[in-house]
């Protein structure tokens, strides 16, 4: 699970600063200069469309077609690409497997995602409270694994998993089990992130007015209830856009089970809807097929992100 | 032609559009008289940059530049069908002998019938059924990669065992074995290597694909391959092999410390075992494959290479030239003996003095080009490779693995090849039958 936000140049719009009138020149918002805003925000803009953009609208193109081979016992003659409708599309969705590996995902996620806002949000609290020590050296063992890249830390959790190589009792707990399996692969990607979080929220924990937690202490609230009565409210926003992050890096979950595949049974070339994309794609050789799976996902994780947002806000607006 | 499939690692992010082309065709000027002509080459063969070198001292007006695909097997072959379009592709690439028929289908490689000539009088039909489709050449066969029995000579011979000569024997000896020290395994059954699994199913006698005309027929599930999936199945229930996959961490390790003291493996065996189990150099022996019926014996193969040019090339008669120098001279052979260990697919070839020589692995066993050179004359491969191997085998990983995790019948994953694979042919437009 990666805790990447691409955040899309929306909001200065250039447009919008053409069309602002002259009168208000010098006012605060400063929405005036025609071409300079415009100047500074293009880069932005033609690096999303060229390299965002334009492959998503030629996968979509690709997803409507298929390749057709000629006649001939080898289809002697090009291959050539034809138009297919909505084939690929009904092929994933009517395809079992298309289902197991969102269920697996779902799993993984319905594991991961919980744990990691919790871990999260325990080590961001602890680190925060006054009797913590060692608060310099505890923050940075937390963030570190978050600097091992993914399929670095799936090889050497590989290798702790694997009876022969393991030092975390594999030959009594079989890590590559077909329940096991779920907890191995959740915990590399929970390992690998939860640093990373922890840090958003501990400066977000930071920045908290100081004041508040004194009053409290003077009203006599014990450390543990200014954490969870006082801390966790005023964090709320924050653990609401650390959970988004998780479930988006849940459902591109990739290099955690692509790389642990060739240790063991256990997970197929399919096992979760990212890797039966590149399957597809590139094993396969169905690049259009690969298409239309990665857009179903594409559609899932906007769905997802829309759904998680507004409970994200809502829990804010409660508060 | 190591059938390493998918063993290396994929770590290519999803990027569709993405198909990096990083190898640019040889920018040198149109050929001409004496003109220098520089050639691209993609293997993964350990040694091969040795045999390059020699080639190119020897010809100075034809440099070959060698490089390595970023990943073996089908992850190179899907790259060079994708980079074809853009025509990107080097001009000479390595492709194991079931994977050239999809890159005909594909038009990624070239016919080489009229830069090279008297292949039917240099090889055996077994060998030229390999690599000529629909009367046209597509390549050079370079090795024969016959399967044959490693085993642990030190463990057999203190526990008083004999290499198995049948099936039957095998068996036999994996329960003796485990009698004998109930930790340890006389082998593995592999879900990651389909030409594994391929290569014994054409020991007893399967057939996955036949051509008549235009029309294809598939018997992935056929009764000899079911045979051989029920007979591992036997021994896995019983506990007699590992069900661990072959190149995972958890295998070299057993491989490694006499856990596991056989391998049903392949020529190119003594090659690979350095890097699977560095400290047994010299303790293992090779042995013919167990036989169906005492007596016959027949082998399958697992793996096997030839060159190809492709599509893309400028020079393809000059990437010919290289090609047949490689894969069928004297001079290219007995190389490709010494730096990769190669058998070669020539008759001539496999009477090169360089053979006398044993692979650095098995000093111990001076005889055993011989018995490569004996267990070469019984091949038996499938009639052709069907022209989407690659889905075939990757629904054998996919489903082998998942009958071995679920303890379910293994011939049952044979059932679903056979659907996965009928359907994309199907699919892509090919007439099948049935």
């Amino acid at each position: 699970m990666s805790s990447r936000a691409d955040e899309p140049a929306a909001g200065s719009h250039p447009a919008a600063a053409r069309s602002a009138p002259h009168g208000v020149r010098g006012a605060r918002n400063g929405r005036h200069g025609g071409l300079l805003p415009a100047a500074l925000v293009s880069p932005a803009i033609i690096l999303l469309l060229l390299f965002t953009v334009a492959p998503a609208i030629y996968a979509v193109f690709l997803s409507f077609r298929r390749l057709q081979v000629g006649r001939g016992l080898l289809g002697g003659g090009k291959p050539t690409e034809v138009w297919t409708g909505f084939s690929n599309y009904t092929a994933a969705l009517t395809d079992g497997e298309f289902w197991a590996s969102l269920g697996r995902m779902l799993l993984i996620g319905a594991f991961g995602v919980p744990m990691t806002v919790v871990l999260a949000t325990v080590f961001a609290l602890c680190l925060d409270a006054k009797r913590a020590r060692l608060t310099g050296f505890a923050r940075l063992a937390i963030f570190l694994p978050y600097a091992v890249p993914g399929v670095v830390a799936s090889l050497l959790w590989g290798f702790l998993y694997l009876p022969a190589t393991s030092p975390i009792g594999g030959g009594t707990f079989d890590y590559f089990g077909s329940r096991g399996i779920f907890f191995s692969v959740a915990n590399v990607a929970v390992w690998g992130v939860v640093g990373f979080n922890m840090v958003i929220l501990y400066t977000t924990v930071r920045s908290l007015p100081r004041e508040l937690f004194e009053a409290a202490e003077l009203d006599g609230a014990s450390e543990f209830q200014i954490a969870v009565r006082v801390k966790l409210p005023l964090m709320a926003p924050a653990v609401a856009m650390v959970a988004l992050f998780s479930v988006i890096g849940a459902l591109q979950l990739f290099n955690e089970p692509t790389t642990l595949k060739p240790l063991a049974n256990a997970i197929s070339s399919t096992w979760v809807p990212l890797m039966r994309a590149y399957t597809d794609a590139f094993v396969d050789n169905s690049i259009y097929e690969g298409a239309a799976t990665s857009f179903l996902l594409i559609v899932m994780t906007v769905a997802a992100t829309v759904v998680v947002s507004a409970i994200g806000r809502r829990i804010g607006r409660a508060r | 032609m190591y059938a390493r499939l998918g063993a290396g690692l994929l770590v290519a992010a999803l990027a569709l559009t993405a198909c990096s082309g990083n190898d640019s065709p040889a920018s040198s000027p149109a050929t001409g008289g004496n003109e220098k002509v520089e050639l691209t080459f993609v293997n993964w063969d350990g040694g091969m940059d040795k045999v390059v070198d020699e080639w190119n001292q020897l010809n100075p007006n034809i440099q070959v530049q060698l490089s390595k695909p970023s990943g073996t097997g089908y992850t190179l072959y899907n790259k060079l069908i994708t980079n074809n379009k853009a025509g990107t592709n080097p001009d000479i690439t390595q492709v194991e002998y079931q994977a050239l028929p999809a890159l005909i289908a594909n038009q990624v490689v070239v016919p080489l019938d009229d830069y090279v000539k008297g292949l039917d009088a240099k090889y055996d039909k077994a060998s030229l059924a390999q690599v000529q489709f629909e009367g046209k050449t597509y390549g050079v066969p370079q090795n024969v990669c016959p399967m044959v029995f490693f085993y642990r000579k030190d463990v057999f011979d203190k526990l008083g065992l004999k290499p198995p000569a049948t099936w039957d024997e095998y068996a036999t000896t994996a329960a003796a074995l485990k009698k004998a020290d109930p930790k340890k395994f006389i082998g593995n059954f592999t879900a990651a290597d389909p030409g594994w699994f391929a290569g014994l199913a054409q020991q007893a006698g399967a057939n996955w694909w036949k051509a008549d005309g235009d029309t294809w027929s598939v018997s992935i599930n056929d009764a000899a391959s079911k045979k051989v999936a029920d007979f591992w199945d036997g021994l896995i229930t019983k506990g007699l092999v590992s069900p661990q996959p072959n190149w995972s961490a958890q295998w070299n390790t057993e491989m490694n410390n006499g856990t596991i003291v056989g391998w049903v493996g392949a020529q190119w065996g003594p090659n690979q075992l350095p890097s699977i189990a560095k400290d047994t150099a010299g303790k293992w022996a090779a042995a013919p494959l167990p036989a169906w019926t005492a007596g016959d014996a027949t082998v399958g193969i697992w793996g096997g290479e030839t060159e190809a040019v492709t599509a893309n090339s400028k020079h393809p008669a000059e990437a010919a030239k290289f090609v047949e120098w490689l894969n069928s001279s004297e001079a290219g052979m007995t190389s490709l003996i010494k730096h990769v260990q190669a058998f070669p697919a020539s008759p001539a070839g496999q009477q090169l003095p360089a053979l006398k020589t044993p692979p650095p692995f098995m000093s111990n066993q001076p005889d055993y080009n011989t018995l490569m050179a004996t267990a070469a004359k019984s091949v038996r491969t499938f009639d052709i490779w069907g022209p989407n191997a690659n889905v075939t085998f990757d629904s054998y990983s996919n489903a082998f693995a998942a009958a071995l995790q679920k303890k379910t019948p293994l011939a049952g994953a044979l059932d679903t090849m056979q659907e996965a694979t009928v359907a994309d042919m199907k699919k892509l437009g090919f007439q099948v039958a049935g």
